[in-house]
């Protein structure tokens, strides 16, 4: 496997006496899309502007590319940078803001020129774009002028602050989708940092949920979603249900016992335990598409949960309920696919089943 | 939304706009009318004769001394213009780059100097410019030979005052614009690449456009009026325009041409405006304001 493109070791910032980064550690392999994501003042945007060259790190060591990034100012670095309020030069036309980084760079005047035009194709800018100014253009098309611009000298990294958070939802989702093929085409590697979880999930390959200047886990989407390394995690990514269980190890792993729901002592794999959840009792995290409605008997191995459609929720593809269950403290939060036939309604008294094999084991939160 | 249009005879736009109406036309309008109709009257033994006729005009453009007056004012105008937002400038990119934490004693400092009465201000540069004065004895305190300090009562002493006093508008204005400046303009540009120095050019002089400009004028109208400066530490050898439309109004009584060259210092004040408000327009227009 070749080296990763980014290796960060134990970064610590300080800004006076406020600790942004306590410590980080991650690796961004070549041609990689890492979404960095959390709370705000989580640290995410210190970490890429260290990455960018606009700030020094505090203590640690940061390589890109193999080389240590100490001292190196932004421009030198193989990192380019869309900001989140996209920073285009107000005063430029869009072929000066696109040509800026070849122009400092005093590139052949020819060059620019073909590199411009490459740029306008690249990101389906119109050619008479060229001699307007940015506050001319709509918020999808300046995205794009953003991005051709931090393209344009083919950098090996593109860091991505949240530049798609002051757009509307639409424009958004086209907009991603056209970044993740742009990632695809380039094969340019990109660390985006986003509040929100549904974009991460769409477009990286990998995730860094960070709290408090701590990086709590780094994983492919899936893995972070199944297997969150806590309950602030997977409280983060999606909806949950947390089902209080009595825990106890057995033979090839961990044997839950029910607390609230009805059914009998399941063994849990090792990989579907966090490795936090190591007390007596813990929390089952059950996804909402983890629960179906069952009517009459069920298989040995499922758990089942009485309860009262309090609200409902139709989303066309999909259909959500939330059952107040007496002994949970939260209404259970219960997601079918497909169109709703309509026989559950609020008000009706239903019978949840879930197969805790399938869930994942947390701490008990305190 | 439709826009929706309100007839100027609409009780509440009436009462509204009334006061702003009659004070612009009682102290704005009024005077301005009263000038432009003195300047086509006349003068008898020292007696303002209400006789329409040109003479006025036409004893304006055909004296060359009072376009070479004027002419030294509108050249003094553009010095202290072009000495202000030279010192200005540095002064509000410090405040606004480097001195963030400083800007309130800046601030205070500068309003200080500026809220102090001119005529106190202007006599305070007499004590320092004074051949015996504070400059000079400061100078050799610290062994520089006596007299260095000897421009007291000539034109670079009134231009000193003049910008000492207005330096203030610019210092505000410029610092105003390089404020707005999104400080990720300055990441982005030095992410391309650029250096300071062309950030500084491309970037930040470009963006500080508005200020520069406003600035320049505020300072270009108030030079044109420039009176006290120019008398108490000019000397009154090489007189600016006020002190030649005072000495018309007071000393030769001669009214209608007062007004004549008031008129056209007026004008000239104007057309700076206007200039100033096309230039504005263009860049607008450009999308820089965004």
């Amino acid at each position: 496997m070749p080296p990763p493109i980014i290796n960060a070791t134990n970064v610590v910032k300080n800004y006076g006496g406020f600790r942004a980064l306590a410590g980080v550690s991650l690796t961004v392999e070549d041609g990689e899309f890492m979404a960095l994501v959390g709370p705000s003042g989580c640290g995410k945007t210190s970490l890429l502007k260290i990455l960018a060259g606009f700030e020094d790190l505090t203590d640690g060591q940061l390589t890109i590319q193999g080389k240590d990034m100490r001292g190196v100012p932004a421009a030198a670095r193989p990192t380019r940078m869309v900001f989140q309020k996209l920073a285009l030069f107000p005063h430029m036309t869009i072929r000066d803001n696109i040509a800026f980084p070849l122009q400092t760079a005093k590139v052949d005047p020819a060059m620019i020129d073909r590199r411009v035009q490459e740029m306008m194709v690249l990101m389906h800018l119109k050619p008479e774009y060229l001699t307007r100014f940015p506050a001319q253009l709509s918020g999808g098309e300046q995205q794009r002028v953003a991005l051709a611009r931090a393209l344009i000298s083919n950098p090996s990294v593109l860091l991505l602050d949240e530049p798609m958070s002051a757009l509307d939802a639409k424009l958004k989702k086209s907009l991603q989708a056209e970044l993740k093929k742009l990632h695809r085409e380039l094969g340019t590697s990109f660390v985006l940092v986003t509040h929100d979880l549904e974009e991460a999930m769409m477009l990286a390959d990998r995730i860094c949920v960070m709290v408090a200047g701590q990086i709590v886990q780094i994983g492919a989407p899936m893995d972070i979603y199944r297997s969150p390394a806590n309950s602030f995690v997977a409280g983060f990514i999606g909806e949950t249900n947390m089902l209080p269980v009595k825990v106890s190890r057995g033979g090839a792993g961990f044997v839950l016992a029910p607390k609230v729901a009805e059914g009998n002592p399941v063994v849990l794999h090792q990989d579907r335990v966090s490795p936090e959840a190591i007390g007596e009792t813990g929390l089952l995290l059950v996804r909402p598409e983890d629960g179906v409605f069952v009517d009459g008997p069920v298989s040995a191995d499922m758990w089942t949960l009485r309860g009262v459609v309090d609200e409902k929720f139709t989303k066309g593809a999909s259909t959500q309920y939330r059952i107040r269950v007496p002994d949970l403290s939260q209404n259970f939060v219960l997601e079918t696919s497909g169109y709703d036939a309509g026989h559950i309604q609020i008000g009706h008294k239903v019978t949840i089943g879930l197969s805790p094999a399938n869930c994942y084991l947390l701490k008990d939160t305190p | 939304m439709t826009p929706h249009k309100r007839s100027l005879l609409d009780p509440a736009v009436l009462i509204s706009s009334g006061p702003l109406t009659v004070l612009l036309l009682l102290f704005f309008l009024g005077p301005i009318v009263l000038t432009l109709l003195l300047t086509f009257q006349e003068t008898e033994f020292y007696r303002l004769q209400w006789a329409w006729s040109l003479k006025t005009w036409s004893g304006v453009f055909s004296n060359p001394t009072y376009w070479t007056v004027i002419g030294r004012t509108l050249m003094f105008s553009v010095e202290s213009t072009v000495i202000c937002l030279l010192v200005a400038y540095p002064v509000a990119y410090a405040m606004a780059t480097r001195l963030v934490q400083y800007n309130h004693h800046i601030v205070i400092l500068v309003a200080f100097a500026f809220l102090t009465d001119a005529v106190l201000k202007a006599f305070g540069w007499v004590l320092i410019l004074d051949k015996n004065g504070i400059g000079n004895w400061l100078l050799a305190q610290i062994g520089l030979g006596p007299g260095v300090i000897d421009f007291l009562f000539t034109p670079s002493a009134t231009l000193l005052g003049v910008v000492y006093s207005l330096s203030a508008y610019p210092l505000f204005t410029i610092y105003l614009s390089l404020a707005r400046i999104d400080r990720d303009l300055i990441l982005a540009a030095q992410d391309a690449g650029a250096g300071r120095l062309r950030i500084f050019w491309t970037i930040t002089l470009p963006l500080s456009k508005p200020g520069l400009l406003a600035g320049a004028v505020l300072v270009f109208v108030l030079s044109l009026g420039t009176f006290l400066e120019s008398k108490v530490l000019g000397g009154g050898k090489s007189p600016l325009a006020s002190e030649l439309i005072r000495q018309t109004f007071e000393t030769r009584v001669n009214w209608p041409l007062g007004a004549a060259l008031t008129t056209v210092l007026v004008v000239l004040a104007s057309a700076a405006l206007a200039g100033l408000g096309w230039l504005l327009a263009r860049q607008n227009r450009k999308g820089a304001a965004e």
